[in-house]
């Protein structure tokens, strides 16, 4: 009965309710795709990261887990120190290069032959190894974002490089440079940001990571499980903050949208309103009808808001697709108790405005 | 026998800004259980306030009020409403259903909002009763001025209320449809008994009550 007269009410005023809707659907696809886009980020680069194949990242003293962001590179002379350790199978130093801090873009400066030792060497697709300071190698994915071939030049780091190789993506970094090269772009000499360490078999890497810590105990020794476990979204104080405001914005949104679409139907109905307190209607009454009209309003957005973050989800990857989105059921439900909580706050004062109408008034209302 | 309605004294000052407006400067009056009374009197005597006030709508200023055993004294606006829902029913000159609700679902949520249940029978005496059988699916666009003042009556009476109060419920009608829902409500009042408090400009329409009361500045002048 009341479920009735909500769809036909709801029905009664189509742009409204599709404007409502949407509202709610951007609010719901915004806060998906935002959480989306940043925790494919990060997983997507600590996945590569992993993909080296090191049991161990040793990094400067203070230095983030995010690379690129790290302090001044350690001399060379610590990796072969490293070496020394018991269970310590191969070190490789590699050098970053930040090509682009937006998206946690690092060119990795490598040592070829340690870091196929630690990595078990590259798979290329095409081309082969360096053969010049200037060659790069990139990864299929960035190959096929960036319509790369073999034997083309890049221009990045306002520098001309060749195209030796294209290789299968995972380990470490999307393009790769000599690591000469990379000292060279960075103005040091014998330096490195980071040694990966493999150990002769992965049960050693606590046993190794302690014996480096006695060793380096000032340097950042991170066993790659600790790595992996720090390297979440919550953990990135920055886009935390960029997560929670865009969610902030995106809540205002749908908040602000149903709270004016239910003030300006408790107008247009306050005849109606008056009707049903003169049948007897109690404020409850009333403010559940409007709370259910705008909890209907948001079931729909919810809805529509899964479907376009699912279209653009495909759409972001068809356009880019070196990033990752991913939609996770745990944020399909925070996302949808955001959109309904606010919806309802949204048409809660509108709702209380109409049960406190004076029926006479109300009656009288043109 | 106890009358159904009773005041005594009975004021009703609307105040817009610093003046205040006597609606209704002392009304005493007795309606018994069962009576089809008529309020007639100039236009700005009282008449829809008097009303308001009997059916809880809006508080009386100063003054005795018993309507079925309720005294308004002391009553909260939501004990008006509960009794308001249990007690009266409305018919207005404006028809008032709700628009985008078919008849039958006009009449069928008096019955939501008082939650007693639906009662299949009551809905079919009354729907035949008026007439209205044929138009229950329509909405009210689609029904003539008479059609819908019936299905007002409809929807007033389907939960049995105590007092049915019309407020010139034949303004809007014209002199055929007007007769119709006269005769409805003399009917509504001779099968079930209803008690009806009905006002009206119109002195034919008085006519069908049993008795009439007229109005002047807030004061009942002849019964
Ligand atoms: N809400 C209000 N605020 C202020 N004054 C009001 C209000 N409602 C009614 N009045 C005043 O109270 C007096 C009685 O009004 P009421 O509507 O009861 O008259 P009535 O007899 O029903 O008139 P009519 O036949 O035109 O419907 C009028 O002077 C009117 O201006
Ligand atoms: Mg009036």
């Amino acid at each position: 009965m009341v479920n009735r007269m909500i769809l036909a009410n709801v029905l009664h005023r189509p742009i409204r309710t599709a404007v409502s809707v949407l509202a709610v659907a951007i609010e719901v696809g915004m806060v998906m795709l935002v959480v989306g886009l940043c925790h494919g980020l990060v997983n997507e680069s600590a996945k590569r990261v992993e993909g080296v194949g090191a049991d161990i990242l040793v990094q400067p003293p203070q230095s983030s887990f995010l690379f690129g962001l790290s302090q001044a590179p350690m001399p060379m002379k610590v990796g072969e120190r490293l070496e020394e350790i018991p269970h310590v199978l191969a070190v490789t130093p590699v050098l970053f290069v930040v090509n682009s801090v937006a998206n946690l873009s690092v060119i990795y400066g490598v040592d070829m032959t340690s870091f196929d030792r630690v990595s078990g060497g590259f798979v290329y697709h095409a081309g082969g190894p360096f053969q010049a300071p200037y060659d790069i190698l990139v990864d299929d994915v960035y190959a096929k974002a960036n319509r790369v071939k073999v034997g083309q030049t890049l221009n990045l780091l306002s520098h001309e490089f060749r195209v030796a190789g294209i290789v299968e993506h995972g380990k470490g970094a999307r393009l790769f440079i000599p690591l000469a090269t990379a000292e060279d772009l960075q103005g040091v000499q014998d330096r490195a940001s980071i040694f990966f360490v493999k150990c002769t078999d992965p049960a050693y890497g606590d046993d190794a990571a302690q014996a480096i810590h006695k060793l380096l105990p000032k340097h950042s020794v991170l066993p790659i499980k600790d790595y992996l476990s720090l390297m979440t979204s919550n953990n990135l104080p920055g886009l935390n903050y960029f997560i929670s405001a865009m969610i902030a914005i995106a809540v205002a949104i749908g908040f602000l949208v149903i709270f004016l679409s239910m003030y300006t139907t408790i107008t247009e109905r306050t005849r109606e309103i008056g009707i049903l307190k003169s049948l007897g209607a109690s404020k409850r009454y009333i403010i559940a009808n409007i709370l259910r009209e705008a909890t209907l309003l948001a079931a729909v957005g919810i809805l529509a808001g899964y479907g376009g973050s699912l279209i653009a989800r495909r759409a972001i990857l068809a356009a880019f697709p070196t990033l990752s989105v991913e939609l996770t059921w745990d944020w399909r439900f925070y996302a949808a108790s955001l959109a309904l909580i606010g919806s309802l706050l949204g048409a809660f004062y509108p709702a209380l405005r109409a049960a406190q109408l004076d029926p006479v008034d109300a009656l009288a209302y043109e | 026998m106890e009358p159904i309605i009773s005041t005594k004294g009975l004021k009703k000052i609307f105040r817009i800004g610093k003046v205040d407006v006597p609606a209704l400067r002392g009304v005493d009056l007795r309606v018994q259980e069962g009576e089809f009374v008529a309020v007639v009197g100039p236009s700005g005597c009282g008449k829809s306030t008097l009303l308001h006030v009997l059916g809880g709508l809006t508080s009386p200023t100063e003054g005795h009020v018993l309507v079925d055993g309720n005294d308004f004294r002391g009553m909260s606006d939501a004990d008006r409403t509960r009794f308001r829902r249990h007690k009266i029913g409305f018919v207005f000159q404006r028809y008032n259903l709700l628009p985008t609700l078919t008849a039958r679902h006009n009449i069928s949520i008096a019955t939501h909002i008082q939650g007693n249940g639906f009662n299949p029978h009551r809905f079919q005496a009354v729907t035949s009763m008026l007439g209205i059988t044929e138009k229950l699916e329509h909405r009210p666009y689609a029904l003539s001025g008479g059609e819908q003042q019936r299905v007002a009556i409809a929807r007033a009476v389907i939960c049995e209320p105590k007092i049915l109060l019309a407020d010139e419920p034949t303004g809007n009608l014209d002199t055929e449809n007007s007769q119709i829902v006269l005769d409805m409500m003399r009917e509504l009042n001779r099968t079930f008994r209803q008690t009806i408090l009905m006002i009206t400009h119109n002195l034919e329409a008085a006519a069908v009550a049993d008795r009439i009361i007229r109005m002047r500045d807030g004061r009942i002048i002849s019964d």
